[in-house]
């Protein structure tokens, strides 16, 4: 009898290297069906030993694919040796496909690359300097402050991911729209991240300016 | 040259014979000339499948020399180009046949000039039906979905596969150990650590030699009496496993559905494919002829039987 000599893990499940994780546990719950001691295709078929060591070895294939880190790095292991390509493992290609609105594909990397250098230009430090220094800080402050580092909605989507209509109702104000405040305080701190200013204060201020809105309603 | 096809499987019951007759019947229909051999040595049934009242026997007189020619022992059925050589008179003690009788028989078979020759074995794994299943490297084997002809399946696969081994062994000269390691299997030899890693230890250049030769041999099998609430998908999953485990080929050739009608016609003494031309069994049973016809002869072995 031939165990799992020479077989990968994937080999072992059988899936192909760029399995999702919804594959590799199927593929994992078809393997138990066959190797487990009450399977009718495998009766008698193995000692109690093989079969545990088969079972073993499926589990062990199982828990290193499920897990992403361990898997980028069997990954590694199986590229050094050449038994698979770089092109059909690299977990990295399945990854969130890109947005339909982002017109240019670009890797969201260099985006971020180019709207970080953006706002370092002088102008915009002293633009935002000035509206830092306020105690309230309104949309229109926030609008003010991107279009003077020239920095495009869909830009600023690209990189922070938050919607293009969720920073719109931002800038515009519109409290009615607006996520909940816990939500909020993290899309306003992307926000200032991506201009590089002080996120507490723009998360302090807008908060504020929006709370004096609402009671002013 | 003729293509031969034992049918073997450890357990009883699984319907080897009957399978033996659907094939040959239906071989036969689709213009092959056909020859079915009952090897069932003291267990002969397949005349009565065939409707046959045998009165003249076929391998008895082979084997006293009346006959000098296999062939000429071969007699019609009801089926056009589907012939029969019986083995139902032969001696109350056949099944004990003598080693000298045997090669003889294996001999004349694969002499014989048919496009088919099937061959229904019998029971269990003694040396008779092993060799008789290892006069072709293409036996089938009938399994029902159950525990019990699994396990008897699983054995006699085993058991196939060793006698396979030792006939390698002793033509081909291999070091010592092998040669003692096969003669004297402990339990051990026979399943797990395997023969290929005794070799692999004393004999490290013959592995390829013997891993070739091993999967020169390609295991078929049916699954047979197969019910509708059953995971229709078990024959693919044994074929795989089987496929990763041993050295040899294995292919599912199908499921033959169950059918009481199949014991009607055991009863009536009908061939049931004549009988039953579209029953569900019948449907089965003619998509794996087809497969059988459309599969390219494996390379014969010859010879391999000393």
């Amino acid at each position: 009898m031939k165990n799992f000599e020479g077989l990968n893990f994937y080999e072992i499940l059988k899936i192909p290297a760029n399995s999702t994780s919804f594959e590799i546990k199927r593929a994992y719950q078809d393997a138990l069906s066959i190797y487990n001691e009450d399977s009718l295709v495998t009766y008698s078929l193995f000692s109690n030993e093989e079969r545990g060591n088969l079972l073993n070895t499926v589990k062990e294939a199982y828990s290193t694919l499920i897990d992403e880190n361990k898997r980028a790095a069997y990954d590694a292991i199986l590229l050094d040796s050449g038994q698979v390509e770089m092109s059909i493992t690299s977990i990295q290609n399945q990854k969130t496909p890109p947005h339909a609105h982002t017109s240019h594909m670009t890797d969201s990397d260099t985006v971020e690359e180019r709207v970080r250098k953006k706002s370092r230009k002088k102008e915009v430090e002293t633009l935002s300097n000035e509206i830092l220094s306020r105690d309230l800080i309104s949309g229109d402050d926030l609008k003010k402050m991107r279009e003077a580092a020239g920095i495009e909605l869909s830009e600023m989507n690209a990189v922070t991911k938050i919607s293009v209509s969720v920073l719109k109702s931002m800038e515009e104000n519109r409290i009615e729209s607006l996520p909940p405040n816990i939500y909020l305080k993290n899309f306003l701190r992307h926000y200032a991240e991506m201009l590089q200013i002080d996120p507490k204060k723009i998360i302090d201020g807008y908060l504020k300016h929006i709370s004096l809105t609402k009671k002013k309603l | 040259m003729a293509q031969i096809y034992p049918i073997g499987g450890g357990k009883g019951g699984v319907g080897k014979t009957f399978i033996t007759a659907s094939l040959g019947a239906l071989l036969a229909k689709s213009g092959k000339k056909v020859v079915l051999i009952d090897l069932d040595l003291g267990g002969s049934n397949l005349h009565t499948v065939l409707g046959i009242n045998d009165q003249q026997g076929g391998i008895n007189r082979f084997l006293d020399k009346t006959v000098k020619n296999l062939e000429n022992t071969a007699v019609p059925t009801v089926i056009q180009n589907l012939f029969f050589i019986s083995s139902s008179l032969c001696s109350m003690e056949i099944a004990n046949l003598f080693h000298a009788h045997k090669l003889k028989i294996i001999n004349a078979i694969q002499k014989l000039a048919f496009d088919y020759i099937l061959l229904d074995l019998g029971t269990g794994t003694n040396f008779n039906t092993l060799d008789f299943f290892l006069t072709s490297n293409q036996g089938i084997f009938i399994c029902t979905p159950e525990p019990t002809a699994i396990e008897n399946s699983f054995r006699f696969i085993k058991a196939v596969y060793l006698r396979k081994l030792k006939h390698i062994v002793k033509q081909h000269s291999f070091h010592s150990a092998v040669k003692k390691a096969v003669s004297h299997p402990n339990h051990e030899a026979i399943t797990s650590p395997d023969i290929i890693e005794i070799v692999l230890k004393h004999d490290p250049d013959r592995e390829m030699f013997l891993r070739n030769s091993l999967s020169g041999f390609k295991f078929k099998f049916i699954l047979n009496q197969f019910r509708k609430n059953l995971d229709a998908t078990i024959g693919d999953k044994i074929e795989d496993l089987c496929n990763r485990h041993f050295y040899s080929n294995f292919q599912f050739l199908g499921n033959v559905g169950y059918d009481v009608r199949i014991h009607d016609s055991v009863l009536s003494k009908k061939v049931f494919i004549h009988k039953y031309p579209y029953a569900p069994p019948a449907i089965d049973i003619k998509k794996i002829t087809e497969k059988i016809i459309n599969t390219r002869p494996f390379i014969p072995l010859t010879g391999e039987i000393s």
